[in-house]
């Protein structure tokens, strides 16, 4: 009988298998799936280090160039100079607004989506969310020049009947409001899937037992649905925070938030060290905040009575 | 009477997020089309003199081509890597396990800005900061969670003993991984896949890091563009964008249905 010719070939991968990985090895098999993944976020570790290291080093402003020693002032400039600390405090409340705002209407839209009867609507308010969650962010902020900005829709609307043109472009209010819309795919994907484990009967229980939808809702419908809107809080804070492109394109370069200060010490004024000071800063304060967040409002892995 | 009030109050906020998520895209479709030289929306008669302009400049050719390119680096890295550790993580009893799922999830606890500066410093060193493949590399790793959890979750569907089984009836290891494990993950892999590429092609930031003016990707080259003059020609290139989501979205819908996000890993 012939032998096919991808059994051969099988065989011959087989083969060399076997003697890359002999049997005495198979039982740390698993590492060695793990190793391309562990290798590849190694790189991150590796640039983290390379940032620390760059973070202790001081410019000299006449050669441009980076000290030999080891010295903490970039850290001592980051916490006597106001303007980061403006930067630090503008970003967190910018930060804690965009969570609170965003998860209060991405909630109804996940539970509209995921207790709708019709799967059209379903599918329909799916697509909704994907499409720009697909798009990125720089189109959709430029997106919202075109309908905020002074020749844009709303003011062309507000022309009709004699208004404005209101400045509705590179201001603190539409950067929040450009953050919010950019976040709200990311907490309604985060909050459907708790919404899902909830079992409607449950709702239902509360109504027959006398309960309005809004006892209902407040008493039986939010604290199950916890684990989601914590892990929601938490992603959006976290991605708000350490936000890049809408402070720059929706706020004009006069809202700038700690990314963009970092970008600046990096490319306006070459100072590599205080760049990476302010990043380092940053990797932790989101780090604690993001632990403080978690301790608070629970890790979202729902308690067991 | 209860159930009303409750229908309302949701469409409601839900009709204005349809509204504040779907107006950008509208918009720019709009804008794109018009025959005058503003960004104006409603646009100024129809024309489709700006996609011309677009598909006859070379600047933004380029820039699409090597979006494209950093697409397809970050996918080819990170399926295979994403794709094996998820596998290691379902099947496999690892010592450290937890520390190990933390470990990876590094690229998503370290804020994005951090990961890029770091990358660009070590990339510097290396000295292969001028190329377009460690951007990808670079997509690859910032974004690599996302693939790993979408294999997870095939991953954790599959019964091991059907690997068992393979192996009984007398399947080496390599064919039972071919024939037994690999087609049960496949829906993951090529959700993950699509994924990876679709964030690659907009991710911004650690491109705007790690690329200098001659090597620009599509994001890049837009932003730039916002900063300076505004011309419709720029709403035709974002059109690029919205017809690749769709696109994305079509094929995810026909492979896995956009509804298995809703539930829970």
């Amino acid at each position: 009988m012939k032998i096919p010719m991808h059994w051969r070939l099988l065989d011959a991968v087989e083969a060399v298998a076997a003697l890359l990985w002999p049997r005495a090895l198979h039982r740390h098999t698993g590492w060695l799936l793990m190793a391309p993944a562990i290798a590849l976020v190694g790189l991150l570790v590796i640039g983290l280090m390379y940032m620390g290291d760059s973070s202790l080093r001081l410019l000299d402003t006449e050669t441009f160039e980076q000290s030999a020693d080891y010295s903490l002032a970039n850290y001592a400039v980051l916490a006597s100079q106001s303007t980061y600390l403006t930067v630090l405090v503008r970003s967190t409340v910018a930060a804690l607004l965009v969570t609170v705002i965003t998860v209060a209407l991405a909630f109804p839209y996940a539970y509209l989506m995921v207790r709708t009867r019709s799967a059209w609507t379903r599918k329909f308010l799916l697509i909704s969310l994907f499409l720009p969650f697909f798009i990125g962010q720089v189109v959709r902020a430029y997106g919202w020049l075109i309908v905020l900005g002074r020749e844009g829709i709303l003011n062309n609307l507000f022309a009709l009947v004699g208004l404005g043109p209101f400045k509705m472009i590179y201001n603190y209010p539409s950067l929040i409001f450009g953050l919010v819309q950019y976040m709200l795919p990311f907490a309604v994907l985060l909050i459907a899937p708790a919404v899902t484990a909830i079992q409607e009967e449950l709702e239902l229980a509360s109504e027959s037992l006398g309960a309005d939808w809004k006892r209902t809702f407040l008493h039986v419908t939010l604290p199950l649905a916890r684990p989601g809107l914590v892990s929601a809080a938490v992603v959006v804070f976290a991605l708000t925070l350490t936000d890049y492109a809408m402070p720059v394109v929706l706020g004009g370069g006069t809202n700038d938030f700690i990314a963009n200060a970092v970008y600046d010490a990096f490319f306006r004024i070459s100072d590599n060290g205080l760049g990476s000071a302010v990043a380092i800063a940053l990797v932790l304060f989101g780090s604690t905040l993001v632990g403080v967040l978690l301790t608070v409002l629970g890790t979202g892995t729902p308690d067991r009575d | 009477m209860n159930a009303r009030g409750k229908t309302l109050l949701l469409w409601l906020v839900v009709g204005f997020n349809l509204l504040t998520l779907a107006a950008p895209t509208l918009v720019i479709l709009g804008a794109s089309v018009t025959t005058g030289n503003m960004i104006v929306f409603p646009p100024e008669g129809f024309s489709l003199r700006w996609y011309e302009k677009v598909f006859a400049s070379e600047v933004l050719r380029d820039a699409f081509v090597r979006s494209f390119w950093v697409s397809l680096v970050c996918t080819v890295v990170s399926v295979p890597a994403g794709t094996l550790a998820a596998l290691g993580l379902a099947r496999h009893r690892l010592r450290f396990a937890n520390l190990l799922q933390v470990y990876l999830l590094l690229p998503f606890t370290i804020p994005l800005i951090g990961s890029g500066i770091g990358l660009m410093l070590f990339f510097g060193e290396v000295g292969v900061l001028g190329e377009l493949w460690p951007v990808g590399l670079a997509c690859g790793v910032v974004n690599l969670p996302f693939m790993i959890w979408s294999v997870l979750a095939s991953a954790n569907g599959l019964d091991p003993d059907l690997e068992n089984a393979a192996s009984n009836c007398g399947a080496p290891p390599v064919q039972a991984f071919l024939t037994v494990t690999l087609p049960a993950v496949t829906p993951g892999i090529i959700t993950g896949a699509l994924i990876m590429f679709v964030l690659a092609f907009n991710e911004f930031l650690v491109s705007l890091l790690l690329t200098d003016a001659n090597i620009v990707t599509l994001p890049v080259s837009i932003y730039n563009s916002i900063r300076s003059i505004i011309t419709p020609d720029l709403a035709a290139v974002s059109v690029i964008y919205i017809l690749v989501a769709g696109v994305a979205i079509v094929v995810l819908d026909r492979l896995v249905g956009l509804e298995v996000f809703l539930k829970g890993r």
